[in-house]
């Protein structure tokens, strides 16, 4: 397996429900609409949808209740089985595995956070987060070991001998999230895991998920209907709806360049400024004379407000980040960007 | 080395039982007990009878038509009461499928009839004829008889063949049937109060002798045929037209492994032989002297050696 | 099963129903008043209709018994079930077998209760649990008590066991839930005593067929319980298990079982509390203890001690209520870290010690180990005494009652009853389905009339539906006012509730002799008897339904100024009538089930027939009798639960 290979790859996935999706999807018209395909009574899940996620990276799913997000993510998983398609786990077709190599595979690679959390109310905190190592069969005094390291790395030591019941919501999804990552796993499947705290916390929460990515660098497919929570966390972004992914790209390129209408509706109100960083403006050099120092491509074009406001350099060279100018930045275009375009 | 001495030790005591043949068995002799005083208090002291003997005992609470059924299967060992007029058919269907017999008689006769408590003689002093019940019939109207006399029978299942004697008799009264003895002790209870005239279905012997003085209504005497042949008894065209038998049987009945698996119990239970008065007795124990069975049996064999020694030791 | 209905009435148009409603109850009229005219055919069901079902079963139940040789296996299984009993009954009143340690005192006894009270829900229930045993041991019932929870103690983890397990089932497979769901319908409308029947033929007598009876009886709510409560689920736990890598058997033993908890243990209780209702019936085919004394001692009219052991009946049945309910909420709470080991297990230390304590007392003294029945405390005569005085009072007000209802009300109706022809009570009920739930429901209710009639029982049948019908009546005119007193305030609601709860705990059959003595041996007994029992869950549900009404519809009445009468008329009955309706099902269902006990007063119905097939041991009779009784029960629950559930709908409750 070369490291270039995707971690996890779809390929046409469909995932419809309804009396016979087998052989409704067989004879299905590909160009057939969410429309047509409710009205012959059956519900398009998921529609033919391929995506890849490389080693390390974090794709966030966006879109609204009911466009299939939380579906994609469990035919990853398989904990749905999908009706047309094929997915790839670490080159390994997921829906070819006998069950025992599916528990394999969940109890070494995958880890997954809930929404609502998940957690069994009659184990304290500690078993709880200890249930995936006892599930595969590990002795009582290693699994402990483990479990009370993961509970420090989520910040809940000395919580260990609590019943869910006693923490608060917070406290809880951080159970959730040490469970899952109990066993170690390359991939990290997070559904919603933020959406049933209140915003204070979940800002908390976010800032948190940050630090232990930084961390542990795993591979991560984040679901969320909060659009600004996903253009905080996400290397990259997919777009969903009606089961379809309507974009998927890098958080700014989107906010640049939404593909479709339903997309641009969803960036309207997005303060782009905050979004979009000095490299995704920056053009190819092509021969241009760049003079002055080059800003930082890594920062956004709002971190950069003042520096363009003041600057009066009509092109900016942009650089990378070993220091190198990777390009050249537009000055109109950033200051278009950061005040908002002159209808 | 272990298992061989216990292998031997087992084989001597194979040995031992083989050689005293008349041993009983073990196993617990199984004597059912019903819903009536004298009944579990007879069973009881047979039971204790039983177990001075050295056998080992228990009770169990049955339906008193169905337990002939669990005789035959041998669940049950014996049973103490088997009562002419109420359960007659159902021993005698249980002996014809076979696996039980009758382990004789009691001294003791039953008798299952009309009766009344004495108040009611105020009302109808002509009384225990059969004739003058019938002339005062309207004293016991009640408001579902109308203005004829209303008996209250026991439960249909006993089949006393009641309605058919007021129609052969040509009796002015109308037969109601309560569910349960329970109900007809219930309303002669509820008849004292106002010493309301009552007639219902009773039998001797029974508690309720001792609890509310009474008498049996006096029918034509039963005749042999009588319920068979309608030329038999006053009426010439109808059966049912007498009294029940005023003597009726009283017999003991056993299961027929009895005999081989618990040998000296069954001697005894053969030789077993209660009278009316020591039925009443033991009834009395636990009615009026409100003991419990097993306290009321123990007295009652206390007082009684000179009567149940006898059964044990062989009569001879 | 609502798409299914839904789907039925949809394609036809509004009126229909009504219309197609009123023609049959025009036809039902018809046929009634014409009857003289009718071929003998309509007026009773024709010889060809009548199917020997009876000699069906019969032929059925011998087969499998003899033929197929499953006696054989059932006799093994009720050998190894008594082996167990024999060990709870040598532990807890000495019965001569292994292990023979037993009798243990009752004192021990006792502070074993009062312990595990304390344990689920502090000193209240510690005193409460306690207290019963003392009663007990103090009433000289020791011996009967520890008969009967001899028992208990094992049927109920059997039950509780076998629900889990069939209940698993039914929730895996839908195709086992399809024959399950008739079943356990059927199971829980069938009078008792068509189960005890097959009992006796395939276990025989004594505390094992008490046992199975009594298992039989008390295993359909704790397999309904663990469908619901597995089906409740949240799936999130489930993904949870399934990303933990956990395979199917974790997943059920680790996640869904214990996360299913709270259902687990409400089915639990009502385990429990139908094995303390199956006391007094089982005792019918041998289960020693304290119900077959009850009978003996109603037999013998001693109506004071019989309340004495309703009282204990009733005892136990509060104390184990509420300590499995408490057991039920009661959630795990983390001890502080560095807890020792024996502050950890505190109370079993105490218990132990406590055991330990009482046992040597009770070598010493003798009464804490046994009080005989010399040594103990009566309140039969105060008891007596007092039921003598209640009779007295109300006699004169029940012998004109009793006329009354005799001749001016039970009589014509039970007579029009019989007059009736079959074929217009089998128009008019499919007319009344039609009415409520459209052709489906007219069919349910033709189809399980139609076996009725079939079962040639109708007559006795129809003083059954009359018996049951004026019953629950009269149980209206009196639950209904009664539940919307109470359910004014809390305080008068719980005191309602209680008695409620007495009343219907407390063994049936010690109604039976007062309600003799009060109006004698006929029908007006019988529906007094009745009558008790089914007014019970009106009560209740009135309550329950009037004072689940929420809050912010009674504050939107009071603030368009209704009065209190208004607001109960207008606002609260209404949203409660489908709460109260469900009160009317179980009414009846109650109803139904006392009708068959109240055979022991007298009657001429179908529970006459069923204790005449017991005591002949008929078993095929025995199941007509009980299935056309189950099958009335099931008609009402079906036209009720569809009334209730579209008045549900339109009101937009749930």
């Amino acid at each position: 397996m070369s490291p270039s290979q995707p971690v996890i790859s779809c390929r046409n996935v469909w995932k419809l429900f309804g009396p016979r999706p087998e052989s409704y999807l067989a004879g299905l018209d590909p160009a057939a609409g969410f429309d047509a395909i409710r009205a012959d009574g059956y519900v398009p899940a998921v529609r033919d949808v391929s995506l890849d996620i490389a080693r390390g990276e974090m794709l966030v799913i966006m879109g609204l209740s009911g466009s299939g997000k939380s579906t994609l993510v469990r035919c990853m998983s398989r904990l749905i089985e999908i009706t047309g398609g094929e997915i790839d786990v670490d080159g390994r077709v997921i829906g070819a595995l006998s069950e025992r190599e599916l528990i394999d595979l969940r109890r070494n690679k995958m880890g997954m956070v809930f929404q609502n959390f998940g957690l069994l109310p009659h184990r304290t905190v500690l078993d709880n987060v200890a249930f995936p190592l006892e599930m595969r069969g590990q002795d009582i005094h290693a699994r402990r070991a483990r479990a009370l390291e993961v509970i420090e790395l989520v910040g809940l030591a000395g919580r260990e001998d609590y019943f869910p019941r006693e923490l608060s919501g917070g406290q809880q999804q951080r159970v959730g999230i040490a469970r899952s990552l109990a066993i170690e796993p390359d991939i990290w499947f997070l559904d919603e895991p933020f959406s049933a705290l209140d915003p204070l916390i979940r800002r908390e929460m976010q800032d948190e998920f940050l630090r232990l990515q930084a961390m542990l660098g795993k591979t991560i497919v984040f679901i969320t209907h909060d659009f600004d929570e996903a253009l905080r966390l996400a290397d990259r972004i997919a777009i969903m709806k009606d089961g379809a992914v309507e974009q998927c790209d890098r958080p700014d390129r989107i906010v640049m360049n939404p593909a479709t209408d339903y997309v641009a509706k969803f960036i309207e109100d997005v303060e782009k400024a905050r979004v979009v960083h000095a490299r995704a403006l920056a053009q190819p050099v092509d021969g241009q004379t760049l003079t002055g120092a080059p800003v930082d491509g890594s920062k956004t074009i709002s971190q950069l407000a003042r520096l363009l406001v003041n600057d009066d350099r009509a092109i900016l060279p942009v650089s990378g980040p070993d220091g190198r100018v990777i390009g050249a930045m537009d000055r109109q275009q950033a200051l278009d960007v950061l005040l908002g375009a002159a209808q | 080395m272990r298992t061989k001495l216990f292998m031997s030790a087992a084989a001597v005591a194979l040995a031992s039982v083989s050689m005293a043949q008349a041993e009983d068995s073990s196993d617990p002799i199984i004597i059912p007990t019903h819903n009536w005083s004298s009944q579990i208090v007879m069973s009881h002291v047979v039971g204790q009878i039983f177990e001075s003997m050295g056998n080992s005992v228990e009770y169990v609470s049955t339906d008193s038509q169905a337990v002939y059924e669990s005789v035959r299967l041998g669940d049950v060992t014996l049973e103490l009461e088997v009562w002419e007029g109420a359960f007659g058919p159902a021993f005698e269907a249980a002996l014809e499928k076979g696996g039980l017999h009758d382990a004789g008689d009691h001294d003791a006769v039953t008798r299952e009839d009309w009766w009344y408590p004495s108040w009611t003689k105020e009302a109808c002093p002509g009384l225990p004829a059969w004739e003058a019940l019938n002339d005062c019939a309207a004293q016991f109207a009640t408001p579902e008889t109308g203005d004829k006399g209303r008996f209250l029978g026991g439960p249909v299942d006993w089949l006393k063949h009641d309605q058919e004697r007021v129609d052969a008799l040509g009796m002015n009264f109308v037969v109601v049937n309560a569910g349960s003895a329970s109900a007809l002790w219930a309303e002669v209870g509820a008849a004292e109060r106002d010493k309301r005239p009552v007639v219902i279905f009773n039998w001797t012997p029974n508690f309720v002798e001792a609890l509310y003085p009474g008498e049996f209504v006096e029918f034509p005497e039963y005749v042999e045929g009588c319920k068979d042949d309608p030329a038999v008894g006053p009426n010439p065209d109808m059966t049912y037209d007498c009294g029940n038998p005023a003597n009726g049987y009283l017999k003991k009945a056993a299961w027929d492994g009895m005999e081989e698996k618990w040998p000296a119990a069954y001697a005894t239970l053969k030789r077993i032989s209660f009278t009316n008065p020591q039925i009443a007795e033991m009834a009395k124990l636990v009615d009026i002297d409100e003991l419990e069975p097993e306290d009321a049996a123990a007295e009652w064999l206390e007082t009684n050696e000179a009567v149940w020694k006898p059964w044990v030791d062989g009569g001879a | 099963m609502t798409v299914a209905a839904t789907n039925a009435s949809a394609p036809m148009r509004p009126q229909s129903r009504p219309r197609m409603a009123q023609f049959l109850f025009a036809a039902a009229l018809c046929l009634a008043v014409a009857k003289l005219a009718l071929p003998d055919g309509l007026v009773r069901p024709p010889d060809w209709l009548v199917w020997p079902f009876a000699d069906w079963f019969n032929a059925v139940f011998s087969f499998i018994r003899d033929d197929l040789g499953l006696i054989h296996v059932t006799r093994a299984f009720a050998d190894g079930l008594e082996s167990v009993l024999d060990v709870t009954a040598n532990l807890l009143y000495g019965k001569n077998r292994w292990p023979r340690l037993g009798p243990i005192p009752w004192s021990v006894i006792a502070i074993t209760a009062a312990m595990i009270g304390y344990a689920i829900n502090g000193w209240r229930l510690a005193a409460f649990a306690g207290l019963t045993f003392v009663w007990i041991a103090a009433m000289g019932q020791w011996q009967w008590a520890m008969e009967t929870l001899s028992v208990i103690i094992v049927a109920a983890p059997v039950s509780v066991f076998l629900g889990l397990l069939l209940g698993t089932m039914g929730w895996k497979s839908a195709r086992f839930r399809l024959v399950l769901n008739p079943l356990l319908n059927v199971a829980q409308s069938l009078p008792h005593f068509a189960y005890m029947i097959p009992v006796v033929v395939f276990i025989g007598v004594g505390a094992k067929a008490g046992a199975i009876v009594t298992i039989i009886f008390s295993v359909p709510p704790m397999i309904r319980m663990t469908m619901l409560g597995l089906q409740k689920v949240p799936s999130e736990v489930v993904e949870a298990g399934h990303m933990a890598g956990a395979t199917r058997w974790q997943l059920l033993r680790h996640v869904r079982l214990p996360t299913a908890r709270t259902e687990l243990l409400v089915g639990v209780n009502q385990v429990i509390m139908q094995c303390l209702a199956m006391v007094v019936l089982a005792s019918f085919i041998g289960m020693p203890g304290l119900g077959q004394k009850l009978l003996q001692l109603l037999q013998a009219l001693k109506i004071g001690r019989s309340i004495e052991i309703g009282i204990t009946i009733v005892l136990l049945a509060i104390m184990l209520d509420r300590c499995s309910k408490a057991w039920a909420v009661k959630q795990p709470v983390h001890l502080e870290k560095g807890t020792s080991w024996l502050m950890r297990h505190k109370l079993l230390v105490i218990w132990a010690a406590l055991v330990a304590v009482f046992w040597a007392l009770s070598l010493v003294f003798p009464i804490l180990h046994e009080i005989g029945r010399r040594d103990a405390l009566s309140l039969a005569a105060p008891l007596d005494a007092i039921m003598d005085w209640i009779i007295g009072t109300l006699d004169p007000v029940t012998q004109w009652l009793r006329w009354f209802l005799i001749v001016w009300v039970l009589i014509p109706l039970r007579d029009g009853m019989l007059w009736l022809p079959f074929s217009a009570v089998l128009v008019f009920l499919m007319a009344v389905g039609w009415a409520i739930g459209g052709k489906r429901s007219a069919l349910v209710c033709l189809g399980y009339f139609g076996l009725i009639a079939m079962s040639g029982w109708w007559d006795r049948a129809m003083i059954t539906v009359y018996t049951v019908t004026f019953a629950v009546f009269i149980a209206t005119l009196i639950g209904f006012p009664l539940g919307i007193w109470g359910s004014r305030s809390k305080a008068r609601a719980q005191a309602v509730l209680l008695v409620c709860d007495t009343l219907q705990t407390f063994p049936s059959f010690i109604y039976l002799i007062p309600v003799i003595m009060l109006f004698g041996v006929n029908d007006v007994a019988v529906v007094g008897a009745v009558v008790l029992f089914a007014a019970v869950p009106l009560v209740r549900y009135t309550i329950e339904g009037l004072r689940g009404v929420p809050e912010a519809q009674i504050e939107a009445a009071d603030m368009s100024g209704a009065t209190r009468r208004q607001t109960l008329w207008s606002v609260r009955l209404p949203l409660a009538l489908p709460t109260i309706m469900v009160g009317v099902n179980q009414s009846v269902m109650f109803s139904l089930f006392m009708v068959i006990i109240a055979a022991f007063i007298g009657t001429q119905d179908l529970g006459q027939e069923m204790q005449r097939a017991l005591s002949s041991s008929d078993v095929g009779k025995g199941l007509v009798l009980g299935l056309a009784v189950s099958f009335m029960g099931l008609m009402v629950d079906h036209l009720i639960t569809v009334w209730a559930n579209r008045r549900r709908r339109a009101l937009g409750l749930s």
